[in-house]
């Protein structure tokens, strides 16, 4: 069951690649577009890249060469929509609260820049495990890099709005959270088949990253399909006991 | 080889402090629609003002030899870390009153909890760039720094807090600094 090419396999290739296309068509019909036009492209890149490269995996006159530089021309694109994604859900984030605009944009940017000079040493310093397919190599540590960043950046996103005490938007949430996940654990695979750790059980690994980008498809439609509870929207008074300390706080303060 | 399991292990700690993250943030929420949003902890401006006085450093270095001063010092900049920690929690708790109070209808109480909740944003910031600051002057005893912006941004959204507390509940006074010890 767990070889290239089973059922399963096939499924976990096609299968999260047709509910993102139907997620698309979700989001487009309920106007989420709007909200989340990067996220939206996102998808629609995603799907539309898994399709082609699923095409050409199993079609037999596609070469391996053709195969793989199609991947890394995918890879690359992805991963500047990725980066548009990570300054939509900052933006969604600091969109009501100007105050930390400035300081936010200086922070994400400067971790930006970290963690894209992490990512150019890292794949510095991976070695060319197939000597017989250099593409595949190449097109391993591009991932990898790849990932280092989205993986950085997520976390800088929970970071920073854990520190500022910022609650998300229930659906930019959503969306956070399964990025989080897929982005750290495609960091975790894409550096274990780059440094060629299973060697020749390496497909393993195309199962746990399909498994994990399949679940997060489906956290998506969880959080941007399914209807939430509407937070309260009564004014929050401050808790009772220190208003009662602060009064009488207040009152002595005024008789001296 | 080493290279990967260092990914490795990078890529658990991340997604495990994401996951624990967005718990505390759904549990936050969840704490939100019951109406619970944390409590402030009164604190007393004055002494925080005179752990950061200069003139009192400067008073302290000229009485006392070099090895008693870093030791006062480093008291002292532990107290003045305490107060700063205190400072940016009620910042923090002050946030999410805000946010909530932002959703009433009244013009004058959004207003009012827009004001508090930039105010103590500004606060959060500045109140983790001290804190950074006073641990890097624990390590230099001798080196100076300016705290004194915390204590008056902290004063600013004491104001910014009564005025919404005001506007909430016209009969009840609020007030976040507790006045100094008789």
């Amino acid at each position: 069951m767990l070889q290239p090419h089973s059922l399963l396999w096939h499924y976990l290739w096609i299968g999260p690649q047709v509910l993102q296309a139907a997620l698309v068509v979700f989001l487009w019909r309920s106007g989420l577009h709007r909200t989340y036009p990067v996220f939206l492209t996102y998808l629609a890149f995603g799907a539309t890249e898994g399709f082609i490269l699923y095409g050409m995996d199993v079609l037999p006159w596609v070469s391996a060469q053709m195969f793989w530089e199609a991947f890394c021309v995918g890879a690359v694109i992805e991963g500047i929509i990725k980066f548009c994604v990570v300054g939509e859900l900052f933006f969604q984030l600091l969109r009501s609260r100007p105050t930390l605009a400035k300081v936010g944009s200086r922070l994400i940017s400067g971790a930006g820049a970290s963690l894209i000079l992490l990512a150019v040493a890292v794949a510095a310093y991976t070695p060319i495990v197939h000597r017989q397919a250099v593409l595949m190599s190449r097109a391993h540590i591009l991932l990898q890099s790849s990932y280092v960043i989205d993986c950085g950046l997520a976390l800088f996103l929970f970071l920073f709005a854990a520190h500022f005490k910022l609650v998300w938007d229930h659906r930019a949430f959503g969306i956070a959270v399964g990025l989080g996940i897929v982005w750290c654990e495609h960091m975790a695979g894409w550096a274990l088949s780059a440094n060629g750790v299973l060697h020749d059980k390496s497909y393993l690994l195309d199962f746990l990253n399909m498994a994990t980008f399949h679940v997060c498809v489906l956290i998506w439609f969880y959080f941007l399909l399914v209807p939430h509870k509407v937070t309260t929207t009564s004014a929050v008074s401050l808790p009772e006991n220190n208003l009662d300390i602060w009064n009488r706080e207040l009152e002595r303060l005024l008789q001296q | 080889m080493i290279l990967a399991i260092v990914l490795v292990i990078a890529a658990i700690v991340a997604l495990g402090t994401i996951l624990r993250l967005a718990t505390i943030q759904h549990l936050q929420v969840s704490r939100e629609r019951a109406g619970q949003v944390g409590s402030i902890r009164p604190i007393d401006i004055e002494a925080f003002r005179n752990l950061v006085d200069s003139a009192e450093d400067e008073y302290l270095r000229r009485r006392l030899s070099p090895t008693e001063f870093r030791v006062v010092r480093r008291t002292r900049l532990r107290a003045m870390a305490a107060y700063v920690q205190a400072v940016g929690e009620n910042a923090a708790v002050l946030v999410r009153v805000g946010e909530l109070a932002l959703a009433s209808g009244d013009p004058r109480i959004a207003g009012a909890s827009q004001q508090l909740v930039n105010d103590a944003l500004l606060l959060r910031r500045n109140a983790t760039v001290a804190l950074a600051r006073i641990y890097f002057a624990l390590a230099w005893p001798y080196s100076s720094f300016a705290a004194v912006r915390v204590a008056d941004r902290y004063e600013r959204l004491s104001g910014s807090a009564m005025l919404l507390g005001r506007l909430q509940n016209p009969a009840v006074a609020v007030r976040l600094s507790a006045p100094r010890a008789r």
